[in-house]
């Protein structure tokens, strides 16, 4: 098994090889996507494509496709993507919180426009609660302790989100008009936004077993949860780079940065800018390393969704 | 026509953004004048003028411990007359609706202007909807796509989804008074068509309202201090969703100060939740 703490950086120097004969990026969005999520006013490039390399992993090996051809069936559905994220509780209600949100605003808007109302009607089937529905008779079908299931009626606080909402509350707090302005356009920018451009992204038409309209939507949101979840990791891994006087971990903590620090690529890519505070390359890849490093006698053995040593972020 | 005290009250228990108690604010059905407010003046007329000044009289009298003045449209007529279009005046009127005295609040000045109104009501009888497809103007029919004529008039510029079942549902009026005037237009189409159409259960299902604070508005902050309410996912609509409870109404604010009320049955409940955010919004103004 190829997961060695090198594995991270030497999965991305390669698949960084690959994406330059790629014609499509993404990181002119990833890099306004990564502002609104609480980086600086102007992330760097090479953090972007860094970004994008590891959302496009990640996404690829999700190999749901996979979960669909076990299940015989010809395309992938929400129902899949559903089945690989169960594991992971929080992940899971953060999707479905979303999904029913998705739903509660078609069904607002629709009753606005009256344009809308009438194509809603004319389109016929009963689209009111469509992703809801479909999450609960799938979770219904696999649930065999019931615990799937109270997360419906659950309502705890999802914390990862509201430290995030937190964030960008002080962010804009000190914003002016115009800055706001342009923060509210990065926040509205999302792979949704962009399908056609995130479907040739991932290469879904030389794909055998295609997403459908419904899976196609949780993958740009699982993308967008990707990045959500590097830039909080990233931006803990900041924090802890700065040395705190009289912090009694201080010297051990510069210990595990070491080895980047005396690699010559990261010098290149860290110590460029000493004064922004931007995130760096360095802090992305330090973030999925401590992510993937599992603590425990059975770790190497226990994740069931490691491929190529990287463990997924989103799910 | 005495109509004095003859307005039963709206839910008794509104609470106004300090908590005060309003006296109960009348329920606004089309066949009543508008801003009547519970005073013991009788409304003999529905002359506009005299609505107005009766307005101004009683605001000066200082019955303001009495009952707050709803904004009314200087409706000249109540009963809808078919053929009829009844005058719509300009959306500012110079009525300012007179929140209940409490010293701390101040009305906001704006008032949300209707944009949508869906009524839907019952004509009564079985259709025929291939022979209202082929004789009546402005209809399309389409049994494949949907099982019932869509029919459009010009004046009040409005929609109507026609079942066979004789239920009809009209959109895209901006009053509640165009709301009815256009159903009995389209009842006295399928009417003239030889069905014995009649006019029962005209009822209001949704109202939405529309109108702009003219700040900006700083939606994070907002979500995060109004959770329970509110959700904001910039990535899914540019609008932050806010549910209030009381009335039962959803918000849509913008970052622009634009605001969308949406979920009413009268227009009183548009008119509160206005009046019950617009303090809040206040509070989260962005201010460069």
């Amino acid at each position: 098994m190829n997961n060695t703490a090198a594995s991270p950086m030497s999965t991305a120097t390669s698949s960084s090889g690959r994406s330059t004969g790629k014609s499509i990026s993404f990181a002119t969005e990833l890099q306004s996507m990564m502002y609104s999520l609480g980086d600086a006013r102007r992330p760097l490039h090479e953090t972007a494509v860094l970004v994008e390399d590891v959302v496009h992993t990640q996404l690829i090996n999700l190999q749901a496709a996979e979960v669909s051809q076990l299940r015989g069936a010809r395309v992938i559905t929400p129902e899949d993507l559903l089945f690989l994220m169960r594991k992971d509780k929080k992940k899971l209600r953060r999707l479905l919180k979303y999904m029913f949100i998705r739903d509660y605003k078609s069904k607002i808007v629709k009753g606005i426009d009256e344009d809308d109302l009438l194509e809603d009607k004319l389109s016929g089937s009963n689209n009111a609660n469509k992703r809801q529905k479909i999450a609960q008779d799938f979770l219904n079908s696999i649930d065999q302790t019931g615990e799937l299931l109270a997360m419906f009626e659950d309502d705890e606080i999802d914390e990862v989100k509201q430290e995030r909402m937190e964030r960008a509350e002080r962010q804009t707090r000190i914003m002016d008009s115009a800055q706001y302005a342009e923060f509210c356009e990065s926040r509205q920018l999302s792979f949704s936004k962009k399908a056609s451009k995130f479907r040739d992204w991932l290469d879904c038409s030389s794909m055998e077993i295609k997403p459908n309209v419904v899976a196609m939507e949780i993958l740009a949101y699982l993308a967008y949860e990707t990045v959500a979840q590097l830039v909080d990791l990233a931006l803990l891994v900041r924090q802890d780079m700065v040395t705190k006087a009289g912090d009694p971990f201080s010297h051990a903590i510069s210990a595990t940065f070491i080895q980047y620090h005396n690699s010559a690529e990261s010098t290149a890519a860290c110590g460029v800018e000493a004064h922004s505070d931007a995130i760096q390359p360095c802090h992305i890849r330090e973030a999925i390393r401590r992510y993937s490093h599992r603590i425990g006698p059975l770790s190497p053995f226990t994740n069931a969704y490691r491929r190529n040593g990287m463990a997924f972020l989103a799910c | 026509m005495d109509q004095n005290n003859s307005l039963p009250p709206y839910a008794q228990g509104l609470a106004s953004p300090q908590g005060a108690m309003t006296p109960g604010i009348p329920i606004f059905s089309p066949m009543m004048p508008y801003g009547t407010g519970l005073t013991p003046q009788p409304i003999q007329n529905t002359n506009s003028l005299s609505i107005l000044e009766e307005q101004q009289r009683q605001a000066t009298q200082g019955t303001s411990g009495q009952a707050p003045q709803l904004f009314h449209s200087q409706t000249l007529t109540t009963a809808p007359l078919p053929g009829t279009t009844p005058l719509y005046p300009s959306p500012m009127t110079p009525m300012t609706p007179i929140t209940p005295a409490t010293p701390a609040s101040e009305s906001s000045g704006i008032v949300p202007q209707l944009q949508n109104i869906v009524s839907t009501v019952n004509l009564g009888c079985k259709l025929d909807l291939k022979t209202i497809a082929l004789r009546a103007r402005n209809a399309e029919y389409n049994p494949k796509r949907f099982a019932a004529v869509i029919m459009r008039i010009r004046e009040p510029r409005t929609t109507a989804l026609i079942f066979s079942s004789g239920k009809m549902v009209c959109t895209g009026a901006k009053s509640e008074e165009q709301s009815r005037l256009a159903a009995r237009k389209y009842a006295r189409v399928v009417q003239k068509l030889g069905f014995p159409a009649k006019f029962l259960d005209f009822k209001i299902q949704n109202m939405v309202g529309s109108c702009d604070v003219k700040f900006p508005i700083r939606l994070e902050g907002l979500v995060l201090t109004h959770q329970q309410f509110s959700s904001y996912e910039p990535e899914l609509f540019p609008g932050l969703i806010y549910r209030m409870i009381k009335p039962r109404i959803v918000l849509l604010i913008f970052v622009s100060g634009k605001v969308v009320l949406t979920g009413a049955k009268v227009r009183a409940e548009i008119y509160e939740a206005f009046e019950n955010i617009y303090p809040i919004l206040k509070g989260f103004r962005k201010t460069t």
